[in-house]
């Protein structure tokens, strides 16, 4: 297994890479110190999710080189509107191919950029935070995308600053084999408050590709942050994902979750409530087809006292899709008056799929509040009756129940055209 | 027959996870009529309901049923409702996420057929009549089907989508269950609207009360699975005075219900 992965990184390919991104030292750093984990680690291992059946290797050190733009256009169409003028960026196969709309952020000081400009532009800002929340050494995937990641953006609120308008980030990768690896920080600084978008999409037809993705928030004391994150990369695609938030004192941080790829996906979400009163809530869609994976972790840390956090989850599973969804509440000694609530719900509509709910409450402090809700099924034989007793044909009532369900989830995404665009998934996954 | 409805039923038998519980039911609902089917608890009244709108969990076995002549048992619970069949139901189902109107929308649409769709203005306009005339307060169109709705509001949302939906013959299980003494008028009075030689009727229920305010004009008692005796309206109030009791003496049944001899 070593050879094989040091065979499809030599580290002289990964040099070449490095020195023509032309970084200042610490990011050089960090990437060099990244690889050496990856090249000593094994591969990344998941409870419920066999990564050593998956080709693990569909990247390459050096991304590729951008094509004509017409084939990321027609792949993000559905995901932008060229009405809208909140910010944009758009980086397809590595590169930043669109901005839009982020001269009006000037004004307030908010920085939104590509992360690879900003670790020229904005250097104290990067370096202060990067890997500060997800560390580089946490698997050997992570370790290979904080040494070979490609671009993403860097967000950053200055004090008091209210951003009432979302940003969005659309990664496009149009060819597989390059590896997809994103990466975005996000800082909002004491009091400020931010939206953010970021939806990771790819033609149907995509080869063989590794994703790893790595979100990383920084939310300062009395901030806000929302962030709508969108994934669907379809089958062949193995993604690993991690988008994790440090939430200080009386911070406040809102996941809402759309995992709708046909791939093979081990996903984690949620926040560490470091300060005291910081709040968080996700509210998750997995909707897998075909013969997808799912292996969706919901994970709230609560370490400072009086800190909250709710998680609400919804799956739907068609076809062979298979998923497992655990809601990890942790709450540390020391968190007393801490509160933790989760919910979720698995549907399942067909007799092939397969779903799992797996509530986990790791409690060391004795002063808190928990809670949980689990429920795995089909569609209720008596809701379906209701519904095409009023002349409704059994495919659109089944529909109808199925928006229903999700319905509580896709209410919070932020702006219009993503959930438009997680509307359209649906649509088409339940034709 | 042209434009008069008929729901007909003969010799009906079904049963429920391999329990047979109609045995043999015979009756005929036309246009204009008001037929009230009574009974105690246990008896089959409601299985008559859920197998005639086909429910999957009611498996009949034998005997008949038509609407205006077509065979109701080999549709499909939809399509039985495109025909004109209504249930309002005992327990009717909470479904989250899908708004009251969406949903009455849809269903009228789904029997108006494509290209005969009610414009959505107008519709919005009549729903909240109806509405009104049922005392809803007019945030009921936008709230989630059924959900957190009180037992006499999902009452009176079934008698709305019979107004909505104007059906040519409504089944009524046990509408006055759990109903005060004002909200059964109210019901009763959007029931009433609805009476003409268009729309046939079938209440089932276990008191009198409500037949006090929805006449019928005949009155049938089902014991063990099939009607045992039919009469006017007298023969409700001779129920309410005396009870089961002396009819199941003149039958010579002891045990009314259905597990009696199962």
């Amino acid at each position: 297994m070593n050879i094989l992965k040091e065979a499809s990184v030599p580290s002289l390919d990964a040099e070449t890479y490095f020195s023509a991104l032309q970084e200042p030292a610490f990011v050089l750093e960090f990437r060099r110190r990244a690889l050496a984990h990856y090249t000593e680690q094994p591969l990344a291992k998941f409870e419920k999710s066999d990564l050593s059946r998956r080709n693990v290797h569909a990247f390459r050190a050096v991304p590729k080189t951008n094509g004509d733009s017409s084939s990321w256009r027609s792949v993000a169409e559905s995901h932008m509107n060229a009405q809208d003028r909140h910010p944009l960026i758009v980086i397809a196969d590595g590169s930043v191919v669109h901005v839009s709309g982020v001269d009006q952020l000037s004004a307030q000081g908010v920085i939104f950029c590509s992360l690879r400009e900003a670790v020229n532009k904005h250097p104290n800002l990067v370096q202060k935070h990067l890997g500060t929340v997800v560390p580089s050494d946490e698997n050997n995937l992570i370790a290979l995308q904080s040494a070979l990641w490609r671009d993403g953006v860097f967000l950053y609120a200055p004090k008091n600053v209210q951003l009432v308008q979302p940003v969005q980030l659309l990664v496009v990768t149009t060819h597989g084999g390059y590896g997809t690896f994103a990466r975005n920080l996000i800082v909002a600084d004491t009091g400020s408050q931010v939206s953010f978008l970021d939806s990771y999409v790819a033609p149907s037809t995509l080869e063989d590709e590794l994703q790893v993705g790595v979100t990383e928030v920084i939310v300062g004391d009395g901030a806000k942050v929302k962030i709508g994150t969108v994934q669907d990369f379809p089958r062949k695609a193995t993604n690993v994902l991690v988008r994790r938030a440090k939430v200080l004192r009386s911070g406040q941080m809102n996941w809402v979750v759309g995992e709708v790829g046909d791939g093979y996906t081990v996903a984690e979400f949620g926040s560490l409530l470091e300060g005291e009163g910081s709040v968080s809530t996700s509210h998750a869609i997995a909707l897998g087809a075909g013969r997808a994976h799912m292996d969706l972790t919901s994970r709230m840390v609560h370490i400072g006292r009086f800190s909250e956090s709710d998680t609400m989850a919804r799956g739907v599973m068609q076809g062979k899709a298979n998923a497992v969804y655990r809601g990890l509440t942790h709450i540390l000694k020391g968190a007393s008056g801490a509160n933790g609530q989760q919910s979720e719900k698995l549907l399942m509509l067909s007799g092939d799929s397969r779903a799992d709910a797996i509530p986990m409450l790791l409690i060391d402090e004795n002063d808190v509040k928990c809670g949980h809700a689990a429920s795995v099924g089909q569609i209720n034989e008596d809701q379906l009756f209701y519904l095409m007793s009023r002349g409704i044909s059994e495919a659109s009532a089944k529909r109808l129940i199925v928006w229903g369900f999700v319905d509580p989830v896709l209410a919070e995404l932020p702006l219009d055209i993503v959930r438009k665009a997680m509307e359209n998934v649906l649509e088409r996954k339940m034709a | 027959m042209a434009n008069i409805p008929e729901l007909k039923i003969s010799g009906l038998h079904a049963k429920v996870e391999g329990k047979e519980i109609l045995r043999g039911v015979n009756l005929t609902v036309r246009g204009g009529e008001v037929h009230a089917i009574m009974g105690p608890n246990g008896t089959g009244k409601s299985t008559l309901a859920s197998s005639l709108m086909g429910h999957p969990k009611y498996d009949v076995t034998a005997g008949s049923a038509t609407i205006d002549g077509e065979d109701l048992l080999v549709m499909g619970v939809d399509e039985r409702a495109r025909k004109g069949l209504f249930l309002a139901m005992q327990y009717p189902s909470e479904v989250s996420g899908v708004s009251n109107a969406n949903f009455m929308r849809m269903a009228l649409n789904a029997k108006l057929g494509e290209g005969n769709e009610v414009p959505v203005l107008k519709f919005h306009r009549e729903l909240q009549g109806k509405m009104k005339a049922l005392s809803m307060e007019p945030s009921f169109a936008e709230r989630y089907l059924n959900e957190g709705f009180s037992g006499g509001e999902k009452k009176r949302n079934e008698i709305l989508q019979m107004a909505v939906l104007r059906p040519r013959i409504a089944i009524l299980d046990e509408i006055d269950s759990g109903l005060d003494i004002d909200a059964l008028r109210i019901v009763a009075d959007g029931v009433n609207s609805l009476r003409g030689s268009e729309f046939g009727l079938l209440i089932i229920t276990h008191y009198q009360r409500l037949l006090q305010y929805i006449i019928p004009d005949r009155v049938h008692v089902m014991m063990q699975g099939r009607i045992v005796r039919s009469g006017g309206r007298e023969l409700a109030l001779e129920l309410e005075e005396r009870g089961y009791d002396w009819l199941k003496d003149e039958l010579g049944i002891a045990d009314e219900t259905v597990s009696a001899n199962a």
